[in-house]
């Protein structure tokens, strides 16, 4: 083939790649055709090495031509890619959903009132240093009574009617024998929080046979009853978000002296009163006050170097006041109705 | 105890008589919580104090008066018709029951005809004040009677009056009496107490002393402290005045007799029960106090004869101290007891041993004033008073005259105790900062006498604050009478790190049990958390069937459960939160995905639940989950959950403890027996029990909670899974993988987990992960086969792979795979 037949034959090929190209509307069979044309077989290809064989001061002149047609093929893919791509763009954006429909459940799942409650009491006691202590639930008598001042024949064992599964052996009435454990295991200081199901023989619309305390200690030197006032006004206010205070009133438990029960603000009416605190501004928490000496004597502490203070309160009722729980029963029955409210 | 305000007022000398709601606050203020205050008179209103000026006869009824009645002296008077039988001549006073007027149970008086009478209200009956016993008779005011013409009713009842309900703290005994309260109000209010009158002098009759006519032993000297013994003659049995039986009706007791109410009074009023024997009937003027011998039995004066016990305490009478009269602080017997026709009696004033009044009450049910008093224990100081207190009540208004003097046991008066009291340290402890002279004031208006002695307020404290015994006992008191309302909010200095951080939480050294963790991921993972009681009954834990030879066969048995629901510890998960789906599904909930991570309680011996545990349990912290019904649904049909579901949360679970890949060996299993059969896999980490196990809950035992669909489950003990430290980065790969997929015609019976095992076995250098996409079963497949595609991704680290590497490595893959599983290619 001669230098003007080979650049004709090049005007030829870029015709039928016009015409070849011109109907096609997909991706693939746009590549095809750009392949046919300027692939390693491919039709320019051919030419290309046809040219070759011409006279080199041709050469440049048919390189020049093939090299346009080559330019023009790229080209004229590109644009047609490009109008594919925007159709396909335009029919995306035509597309119209229901949004109004539900949403699909994401994995949903919900931890039980008390443990929300708890864990954020344990966080907010974290923050003015307290540690987390457990115990058992089944506990010794020892454990939960002698040792914090509550001998067998004591009045106070009438308040707290326990379940024994032993002579010796009892589910603990309140969390108070985590502090006996850990007093007896640790020299102070000692800053704990313990939070954990306890059990007493009741079984009405305010209380559970199980339910669940928080139980406070700290022990060191110079501590005082109104760090323990301070320890819970920072409580209820960072528990209900708002600044509220506690106040003492003289109670009796045999393992602190003096000894009070605690009542807040009221969380609903900040105190002016309202239904919730029967219109007296104030609703009970708990019992608190400062370790017995003889609680202290029986955990091998110095009550002339150390004081300390200990508190108790019914995470249960602080669910109750926050969220309105009118029933205690509803917590531990498993109810998917209430579970899922939390 | 329930406390008058009227009664309380009377024993106080105050600047200002406070309101039942000042009251309220003042004794709430000082630890005697008032749990509730009532208006006694609040029942009616419109009825007055009247005089009558004339009685007629009815024109058409014979049982029937016109009663003309005046409410002010000289004021015109009002014909009322009456038809009881014991309207007063003129003078006499009564309670009229104005037009207008309501009674109790709402009814509102009017002027009505009477058979052919009018007649404005009506005459009242105690009944109809809402005081008193049935109605016999219109009230008649007594002769001494001072409430004036045309006051309210409720004065003249004694109704104008609140009871307030104190809670008396469980160590202060000396507040069970009206004084004692009072005592507590004028320390916190400042103002003077006013003792009760027991003046005997113009009620004593002269002779022989009362030492030369009664003889008292104490024969049982722990039991009885002291027993102080008084005698009247010549009283006479009858009512009680009015005021004094609506004050025990106030107190919730009913009236009986001047004599028992009386004694029934001064307990109310000073704390000290009292007894009051029929001097006549007693033998051979001797009373002893000595613990009841065996075989011995008592009439009380229920009407029951009880066999005593020899831990009872009793008072005996005769010659030989032989016949019991009474269960000491519990209850009288019959024969002694005192009757219309007693012209003496003996009265008892003791102090009886707390523990044995309280075995006595306990063993025999019999709880009362009395016994409650004694339990918390009575001051032995008080029952000289309250015997003195009692003989002059009983002078007056039983009509009798005391026997000069008293007998009086008390072998070892009770000692004064002394504590000495730091200024500086009360300061410590509070962080209250007080005035001097604050704290000896505050002690000494509770009783005690102080003496500054140096650095120390020197207290001797009062007999009847046992309570008070040391340094921590007096800062209380100062407070309490101080106000704790002065305590000051102040936080705790924190001087060092808080060393339990890191040895608090249970376990030690040990894997972490980590149970909030747990709860958080399984919360995560779509579950609601449940909580349920750490007891169940026997028959939800023998549902599970568990073999004798696993230790949660033998749960700990309460021995004072509440019901049989609650009889025993748990000691697994499962029972409970399948009661829960059982109680969903009866409220309409069939979807549930609950959890609950919690202890169960094992014994450390290896007896039955019939044998009381000597040691405290093994409480280990097992999370357990239930699927059941469909997966939580969005549009088109539900899906249910199945036992990969279980699994994957299990999964989840442990891969989340291990922080990373958990290493665990999966394994089918037949031996849950309450888990289904063939639906059942453990999860065993080297060569330790199963830590867990993932399953279908057995037909049978869901069946036995009445549950009618599939259970999904899986049961976990969380101290079985291992914990990871803290992840180590590995290297991004740098070079792409590639993927063949297999399919293998499999025997049914080979798990999909065998060709992981020949994998596992071979370790093919370029293999990056293999996973199985489909299990396919189909009666088009020879019989007793099944296909199983699995994806196989190839890569290397240092290189992209090229077709025929990986073809290569592939085919010598399938091909061990084929002939080691044993499978063939399909």
């Amino acid at each position: 083939m001669n230098t003007d037949d080979l650049l004709s034959e090049i005007g030829r090929v870029a015709g039928v790649f016009a015409d070849a190209i011109a109907p096609l509307v997909d991706e693939q069979g746009i590549r095809a055709t750009q392949a046919q044309f300027l692939g390693k077989k491919g039709q320019l290809s051919a030419l290309m090495r046809d040219m070759a064989k011409l006279p080199p001061a041709d050469r440049p002149r048919v390189g020049e031509a093939v090299n346009r047609v080559k330019g023009e093929i790229e080209a004229r893919v590109g644009a047609k890619l490009a109008e594919l791509t925007a159709q396909r763009r335009t029919l995306d954006l035509a597309r119209v959903v229901d949004v109004s429909l539900p949403a699909r459940p994401a994995a949903a799942g919900h931890l039980h009132l008390i443990t929300q409650v708890r864990l954020e009491s344990i966080q907010i006691f974290a923050e003015l240093g307290f540690a987390v202590a457990e115990g058992p639930q089944l506990d010794t008598d020892w454990n939960t009574f002698e040792a914090l001042a509550i001998p067998k024949d004591h009045p106070a064992r009438d308040m707290q009617d326990t379940f024994y599964v032993a002579d010796e052996i009892v589910l603990r009435t309140h969390t108070s024998p985590v502090q006996v454990r850990t007093m007896l295991a640790h020299a102070p200081p000692i800053r704990i929080i313990a939070p954990g199901q306890v059990y007493r023989r009741d079984d009405d619309p305010t209380h559970s046979p199980m339910f669940t305390q928080i139980e406070g200690l700290v022990v060191d030197e110079g501590v005082r009853f109104s760090d323990l006032r301070g320890v819970l006004d920072h409580y209820v206010s960072r528990f209900f978000g708002r600044a509220l205070s506690v106040r003492f009133r003289p109670s009796y438990f045999p393992f602190v002296e003096p000894g009070a029960e605690v009542d807040m603000q009221c969380s609903f009416c900040g105190g002016a009163g309202c239904r919730l605190c029967k219109h007296t501004g104030w609703v009970e928490i708990g019992g608190a006050g400062m370790v017995d000496p003889d609680v202290f004597a029986n955990c091998k502490i110095d009550s002339e170097r150390y004081t300390g203070f200990a508190f108790g309160m019914g995470l249960e009722r602080m669910a109750m006041l926050r969220h309105g729980v009118n029933d205690i029963k509803f917590y531990y029955e498993g109810d998917l109705r209430f579970l899922r409210q939390f | 105890m329930k406390v008058l305000r009227n009664w309380l007022l009377e024993l106080c000398d105050l600047d200002a008589a406070p309101s039942a709601d000042e009251l309220a606050r003042a004794l709430t203020s000082v630890g005697l919580e008032v749990e509730g205050q009532t208006d006694l008179g609040a029942g009616f209103t419109g009825v007055v104090v009247a005089e009558v000026v004339a009685v007629k006869p009815h024109p058409s009824a014979d049982k029937l008066r016109l009663v003309d009645v005046i409410t002010s002296r000289g004021g015109a008077a009002t014909q009322v018709v009456c038809g009881a039988p014991n309207v007063p001549a003129p003078g006499g006073r009564v309670l009229w029951a104005q037009p207008g007027a309501t009674l109790p149970g709402g009814l509102t008086l009017a002027v009505r005809a009477v058979k052919g009478v009018d007649s404005p209200g009506m005459l009242c009956a105690e009944a109809e004040g809402g005081v008193g016993d049935a109605a016999a008779g219109i009230v008649v005011l007594e002769a001494d009677d001072r409430t004036p013409l045309g006051a309210p009713a409720q004065q003249a009842l004694g109704v104008d009056d609140w009871l307030l309900e104190v809670n008396a703290p469980a160590n202060r005994p000396d507040v069970l009496g009206h004084v004692g309260v009072a005592r507590e109000l004028v320390a916190r209010l400042g103002g003077r107490l006013v003792a009760p009158d027991g003046d005997l002098a113009a009620h004593t009759l002269d002779g022989p002393a009362l030492g030369e006519r009664l003889a008292v032993a104490i024969d049982d000297a722990a039991g009885c402290a002291r027993y102080v013994a008084r005698r009247l003659e010549g009283v006479t049995v009858g009512p009680s005045p009015r005021w004094l039986r609506q004050r025990l009706r106030g107190v919730g007791v009913r009236p009986i007799s001047n004599l028992v109410d009386v004694t029934n009074y001064v307990m109310f009023e000073l704390g000290q029960p009292l007894h009051a024997f029929d001097a006549e009937r007693l033998l051979d003027r001797r009373i002893a106090v000595r613990t009841a011998r065996t075989g011995e039995t008592l009439a009380t004066l229920d009407g029951v004869r009880r066999s005593l016990a020899t831990t009872d305490l009793v008072i005996v009478d005769g010659a030989e101290a032989q016949r019991a009269v009474a269960l000491a602080g519990v209850m009288g017997g019959a024969e002694t007891e005192v009757h219309a026709g007693t012209t003496s009696i003996v009265l008892e004033s003791a102090s009886f041993a707390p523990r044995r009044v309280r075995a006595t009450a306990r063993r025999l049910g019999l709880h009362s004033e009395s016994s409650l008093r004694f339990e918390r224990g009575v001051d032995p100081a008080l029952a000289e008073q309250a015997s003195a207190r009692a003989a002059r009540l009983l002078a007056v208004h039983g009509g009798g005259r005391v026997v000069a003097g008293a007998v009086d046991v008390y072998p070892a008066p009770a000692a004064k105790v002394t504590v000495a009291l730091r200024p500086a340290r009360l300061a410590a402890v509070t962080g209250v900062g007080f005035d001097d002279g604050v704290a000896a004031d505050a002690l000494a208006r509770l009783g005690c006498e102080v003496v500054v002695d140096g650095d120390a307020l020197r207290t001797t404290v009062p007999s009847w604050r046992g309570d008070l015994s040391r340094e921590a006992d007096l800062i209380e008191e100062v407070l309490r009478i101080t106000g704790y309302d002065r305590v000051p909010s102040t936080l705790p200095p924190l001087r060092a790190a808080n060393p339990l951080f890191d040895t608090a939480r249970a376990g030690g050294d040990e894997t972490p049990i980590d149970a909030d963790g747990a709860r958080r991921i399984l919360a995560a993972a779509g579950l609601a958390e449940a909580i349920t009681f750490g007891f169940q009954s026997f028959a939800r834990h023998g549902a599970l069937n568990l073999a004798p030879t696993d230790r949660r066969s033998r749960p700990i048995a309460l021995r004072n459960p509440m019901s049989s629901d609650q009889a025993i510890m748990r000691t697994s998960l499962v029972p409970n939160l399948l009661a829960a789906v059982a109680r969903n599904h009866s409220h309409g909930e069939p979807d549930l995905a609950l959890f609950e991570v919690g202890p169960v309680f094992l014994r450390r011996d290896a007896q039955g639940s019939e044998v009381a545990p000597r040691e405290l349990a093994d409480e280990e912290i097992w999370a357990c989950a239930v699927l059941v019904g469909a997966r939580p649904r969005h549009l088109g049909a539900p899906t249910a959950w199945d036992v990969f579901d279980a699994k994957g949360l299990l999964e989840q679970l442990a891969c989340a403890r291990a922080r990373g890949p958990h290493g665990g060996r999966w394994t089918a299993t037949r031996d849950v027996p309450y888990l289904h059969p063939g639906v059942a896999a453990e999860l065993r980490f080297g060569d330790a029990e199963p830590a867990g196990w993932i399953g279908e809950i057995h037909p049978d035992v869901r069946a036995a909670f009445g549950i009618d669909v599939p259970v999904f489950a899986f049961d976990v003990r969380l101290r079985g899974l291992p914990v990871g430290g803290a992840p180590q980065m590995a290297a991004i790969p740098r070079f792409p993988r590639a993927t063949r997929d297999v399919s293998l015609l499999l025997d049914v019976g080979i798990p999909a987990a065998r060709v992981d095992e020949v994998i596992a076995g071979e370790r093919p250098a370029l293999l990056e992960a293999a996973r199985v996409v489909e299990d396919y079963r189909d009666p088009k497949l020879p019989a007793g086969t099944k296909s199983v595609l699995w994806t196989l991704s190839y890569r290397a680290g240092d290189r992209t792979l090229t077709d025929a590497e990986v073809d290569a490595a592939h085919e010598a893959l399938v091909s061990r795979l084929v002939a080691e599983v044993p499978a063939q290619r399909r």
